[in-house]
């Protein structure tokens, strides 16, 4: 322990004996009490003995000494109140315990130091060099439970019985998760892939048994073994092949959107060999019969369920540790590179990694099916990957112990939740949120990641950026192309093209951070929200002068920074943008004031979200954003300020007195707003500000070493994506009409946007529209086409085109249109390119040489170049 | 006063010393050579100096300053400048846009007087490779996009220029081609500190010497003084080793 540690635990420990000396003084002495402050100075006393003795605390002996009695100290701290610190009180129905209130302050105080002396004790996972943050955020947390804790009491008494109750349901459960978690665990040390999928592969499995147990009459004893042991393994080795094989080395979006892909391709698959019309259920081992611990009932299956937790966790500790093929595994945590070097040896390793982890994932999938309702496809079976997730990272995608410390800990938390709270209101959907919230600090507890060196590029791709002019020409044959189209629309179609756009601008509000800057955003939708909720609540605004001058300064200044920082221009051609950025302001104000500002609301959100990105690389930075718009989706619409409990309507906005009320004009304006938005992100592109976003992408380490400050620019750019995200949302919550609390900005419903970008083209304003097109397409399809084989295409075609990106990870659509670029009139290099291509492969191929003709001086260079011999050389042997 | 110098610097990863209180200073107009068998901590030092590994122990000035503490972007606008061992080009820009966003970090307006291309184009022009300067450097062989970087690091206007192996991946034109641009900054007024492990470049290029081996300086002088030194011989140069 580093004698930080020791003067946060001498100083937590001095503050805990006084409060339990005052409580003490406060609610008069009695025996356990005393005890137990005489208890609490033992550490104490270690530390002044040491210092007598001239020793440090710090050394061996001393430091494991106060480690130990601290630990000690807790662990009675908690019997004692139970026991006998509580009051009790006799009732007519028997004797209650209740917690004495400086026994319970004692006890959460107590848990500060063992927090302390647990994390510094495991220093090789966490080596905390920031320990104020991480005392900081402990505190906080501390607090807020507590504070929770005690408005949401249901009051429920803290009995051993309810404890225990609380118990015999949390354990399983933190089995379940903890067996959910070690499979993505072990897939992510052994190929790098963090498999989203890993909760959707479990419910495939559950059903698989479910079709087998209940369908065909087989016991659960023959039926379980024959899907974990054989058909999951199968699945991944399938898996492994086929798909996730190819992976390797893409970048970070790519893999985490094939994943994602893969899952809804799951749901669908799901969903069209087993009919969701009726409810399924997979019966509890031994139907439900248990046995009991002091009145407390634990059914077999729970039993059963803890039983196999603890012995997979033996069994990972004996393969990883003890056998050569786990050895092998564990070697690859830090070295892929070399991994990728040994060829064919990797290959095995990755399939027994799918393997392994596809039947830890069905292990966990039947095990938690009996204890879900009706086995929904998009339900708790498939989001077990959230809390699957948490768990993970506490143990940092690496250490399977620690990951089951953290499923025990989230689930302990969530059942506590669930048996002595209650919440309601604006508060209902917390106890959801609870696994994000964990991966939340968790994830803002890791060491600061390093600055992130290129990744090796294996990747070869000439990039065209295009101008200016180029997109704005571009745009206006999107707008005459939708202005002759909407003449021909359906009222409902029209509406549909409108919430396509929409979300084409979403998309957009991502190019520039994830296509661009690299910062993989999962949350664009959770912004939309925020600034439809926004537009919903300014609505009318426009007569409000104070709106009005925050609007004029905001646009002027923003303009300022822009122009100075960004596009690199002259003093008075800045000063000059300034002055019409104000202007831009105020007129936009009187008139689409409230949309504008629902962007500058979600502005500094987003900036929020870029602290966490200073700190969190690539996947972690990605979960981070998943955990922010979870928490979003859940706890931010039922707050009274922004929809509440009831629906909120919004009204079309009005631009020079006309309002947009038909569907038809409604569509043209987002089509027009698209336009203008792609204009100008294009624009960015060829700044300086963009260039600043490629080299940040391309480098970390070197754009630092040039003096870009890496803060500043993600600051900016994360703004700047939430800004047009929350822009986006205004013109979707008028699309919709109406706000309510549930269901309309989920987490989930955000990454087919994502992905959609992604096979469009992340880097790419042509992808973003693709993205927002694509959904619309194939809820057109399905319309047009009434074949029961195209609605679960729906969910598939998002899977299928995911494996799509592999092929094409820079995106469909930018590959198709420099294919086909040659074709338009003006494009002179394109043509250029094609007659090379063209003849560079009808040249003569070297190996006819010799055969057909002699060898010419021609040759004979072609040859060298070839075999890259270089002039110098081939002069010198001459 | 030197015009960098570090000031017994250790690393430690874990168990592993990286640097073990290594300390050197690089004058203002000269150029000081750091060379040492692989593993011996020379990158790492560099790390140290631009703030990209933050020390274990000792301190780092610039102008007598103390810049331990500094963030890296700082240190990069105080005047320090590097290239990398492994190359971090930024690959999906043209060798133009790589020192344009070099440049672009320097000055807040364009002026009548300053071009942001054509300056980049003159520094291309500088290091010899004008002729690529609007390919994209992915495309590009190792050898020239390392003088993409090293047009890119001139291009913060540095006052130290800390170069990593960057004749690796040049030929024998290219690397003398190297040597004579490395003299003439030095002769400008710029502390040139050279990692290499291209000999006949360190000694010809080179006024000062520094050997390091296992994270420790083993030997500091001028070029004669460490060809003589057995203990440099031992750890790095080799012996000549007669027939039997």
């Amino acid at each position: 322990m580093t004698r930080r540690w020791t003067a946060l635990l001498s100083a937590a420990n001095a503050l805990v004996l006084a409060v339990g000396i005052g409580g003490l003084v406060v609610h008069g002495v009695d025996g356990l009490s005393v005890i137990l402050a005489l208890v609490l100075a033992v550490p104490l006393a270690i530390m002044g003995l040491a210092r007598a003795r001239g020793r440090s605390v710090t050394s061996p002996p001393w430091s494991d000494a106060m480690a130990w009695s601290t630990m000690a100290v807790f662990a009675l701290a908690l019997c004692v109140p139970v026991y006998g610190g509580a009051r009790s009180v006799r009732t007519s129905v028997g004797t209650v315990y209740y917690l004495h209130l400086p026994a319970l302050l004692l006890m959460v105080a107590l848990a500060l130091p063992f927090a302390t002396v647990f994390i510094a004790s495991l220093r090789d996972l966490f080596v905390i060099r920031q320990p104020w943050l991480t005392l900081f955020v402990v505190a906080v947390t501390s607090a807020l439970a507590l504070s929770i804790g005690k408005a949401a009491w249901a009051g429920v008494p803290f009995t051993w019985e309810n404890v225990l109750t609380m118990l015999a349901v949390a354990l399983p459960f933190a089995g379940i998760y903890a067996m959910s978690a070690s499979g993505l665990v072990v897939v992510y040390t052994t190929t790098g892939i963090f498999n989203f999928a890993q909760g959707a592969i479990g419910m495939l499995m559950a059903y698989v048994d479910w079709e087998l147990v209940v369908n065909h009459g087989m016991p659960q004893w023959a039926a379980a073994p024959i899907v974990v042991l054989v058909v999951a393994p199968l699945f991944g080795i399938a898996l492994d092949r086929a798909i996730m094989r190819h992976l390797q080395g893409q970048s970070l979006v790519v893999q985490l959107m094939v994943t994602i892909g893969l899952m809804f391709a799951f749901i669908a698959l799901a969903n069209m060999i087993w009919s969701q019309t009726d409810a399924h259920s997979l019966p509890h081992l031994f139907e439900g019969k248990g046995f009991h611990i002091q009145d407390v009932l634990l059914t077999w299956h729970r039993f059963i369920t803890i039983v196999l937790a603890v012995l997979l966790a033996i069994g990972l500790r004996i393969l990883l540790f003890r056998t050569r093929i786990g050895i092998a595994m564990r070697a690859v945590v830090d070295n892929r590179g070399l991994a990728s070097l040994a060829g064919a040896r990797s290959a095995r390793l990755s399939s027994f990694a799918w393997a392994l982890g596809c039947a830890l994932a069905a292990l966990a999938g039947i095990l938690l099916a009996p204890e879900t309702a009706d086995m929904s496809t998009g339900g708790a079976l498939t989001l077990l990957i959230i809390t699957a997730f948490a768990a993970a990272v506490v143990g940092r995608l690496r250490s399977l112990p620690m990951t089951y410390f953290g499923a025990l800990v989230l689930a302990l938390v969530m059942q506590f939740s669930q048996t002595f709270l209650s919440f309601s209101d604006r508060w209902t959907n917390v106890i959801d949120v609870f696994p994000t919230i964990m991966l939340f600090v968790v994830l803002l507890l890791l060491p600061r990641a390093q600055l992130e060196f290129s990744r090796l590029n294996m990747v070869r791709r000439t990039e065209r950026i295009s101008s200016v002019r180029d997109t704005a020409l571009g745009m206006t044959i999107v707008f005459g192309v939708m202005v002759f189209v909407s003449a021909f629309l359906s009222q409902t179609n029209l509406s549909r093209f409108a919430v396509g756009m929409c979300t084409a601008i979403v998309a957009l509000s991502l190019v520039p951070l994830t296509g661009w800057a690299g910062q993989v955003s999962l949350a664009p939708l959770a912004f939309a929200g925020i600034g439809a909720v926004a537009y919903g609540r300014l609505d009318g605004a426009q007569s409000d002068v104070r709106g009005l001058v925050i609007a004029t300064a905001a646009c002027l200044i923003i303009g300022a920074y822009v122009s100075a920082r960004m596009l690199m221009l002259r003093a008075s051609t800045t000063a000059l943008i300034a002055v019409l950025a104000g202007a831009f302001g105020f007129v936009a104000y009187l008139n689409a004031g409230s949309a504008v500002l629902a962007g500058v609301i979600c502005v500094p959100v987003g900036a929020m979200l870029a602290f966490p990105a200073m700190r969190l690389q690539g996947l972690y930075l990605a979960l981070a954003t998943m955990a922010f718009a979870s928490v979003v989706e859940s706890l931010f619409f039922t707050q009274p300020f922004a929809v509440g409990v009831g629906e909120l309507d919004v009204s079309r906005m009005k631009l020079f007195g006309f309002q947009f009320a038909s569907e038809r004009s409604f569509l043209l304006l987002v089509t027009a707003v698209f336009g203008l938005c792609a204009v100008g992100v294009v624009a960015l592109r060829r700044s300086a500000f963009g260039r600043r976003l490629i080299a940040l992408r391309d480098s970390e380490a070197a754009s630092v070493t040039v003096g870009v400050n890496i803060l500043e620019t993600k600051l900016i750019v994360f703004s700047l994506s939430a800004g047009i995200a929350g822009f986006a949302g205004a013109f979707l919550a008028q699309e919709y009409g109406q706000l309510s609390a549930a269901k309309n900005f989920e987490m989930l419903s955000g990454l087919p946007i994502v992905l959609a970008l992604v096979i469009g083209g992340t880097g790419y304003v042509s992808g973003a529209l693709f993205a927002g097109m694509f959904g619309l397409g194939a809820i057109l399809i399905q319309q047009t086409w009434h074949i029961s084989l195209w609605k679960s295409l729906i969910y598939l075609a998002p899977g299928l085109a995911a494996l799509g990106i592999i092929q094409n990870p820079q995106g469909a659509v930018h590959a198709i249109g420099e294919g086909m670029a040659w074709l338009l009139p003006w494009r002179h290099d394109a043509k250029r390119e094609r007659e090379e291509l063209v003849e560079a492969t009808s040249e003569q191929e070297v190996g006819s040489l010799g055969l057909e003709h002699a060898f010419t001086d021609a040759d004979v260079l072609l040859i060298d170049r070839e075999l890259g011999i270089t002039n110098d050389v081939a002069r010198a042997v001459s | 006063m030197s015009l960098l110098s570090v000031d017994e610097v250790a690393v430690q990863f874990g168990g592993l010393l990286a640097v073990d209180g290594a300390s050197l200073s690089v004058e203002a107009g000269a150029v000081t050579g750091l060379i040492g068998p692989n593993g011996a901590g020379k990158t790492t030092l560099f790390n140290v100096i631009t703030g990209l590994q933050a020390p274990t122990r000792g301190r780092v000035l610039l102008g007598g300053a103390d810049i331990t503490r500094k963030r890296p972007y700082r240190r990069a606008r105080l005047g320090i400048a590097r290239t990398f061992q492994r190359l971090e080009a930024f690959g999906s820009l043209t060798a133009r846009d790589n020192v344009r966003v070099a440049l672009e970090m320097r000055r807040r307006w364009a002026t009548a007087s300053y071009d942001p291309v054509a300056v980049a184009d003159s520094l291309l022009e500088r290091v010899g490779i004008a002729g690529v300067a609007g390919t994209q450097v992915n495309s590009l062989p190792t050898g020239t996009a390392r003088l993409v970087e090293l047009a890119r690091a001139l291009a913060t206007e540095p006052k130290v220029l800390l170069l990593d192996e960057p004749s690796s991946g040049l030929d024998e034109a290219e690397t003398d081609a190297l040597g004579a641009l490395v003299r003439q900054l030095a002769a400008q007024g710029l502390g040139v500190l050279l990692v290499e492990h291209d000999m006949p470049l360190v000694m010809d290029t080179c006024s000062y010497i520094n050997v390091l081996d296992f994270g420790r300086v083993i030997a500091e002088g001028t070029p004669a003084q460490i060809q003589a030194d057995p203990s440099v011989q031992r750890a790095y140069l080799g012996t000549a080793r007669s027939a039997p």
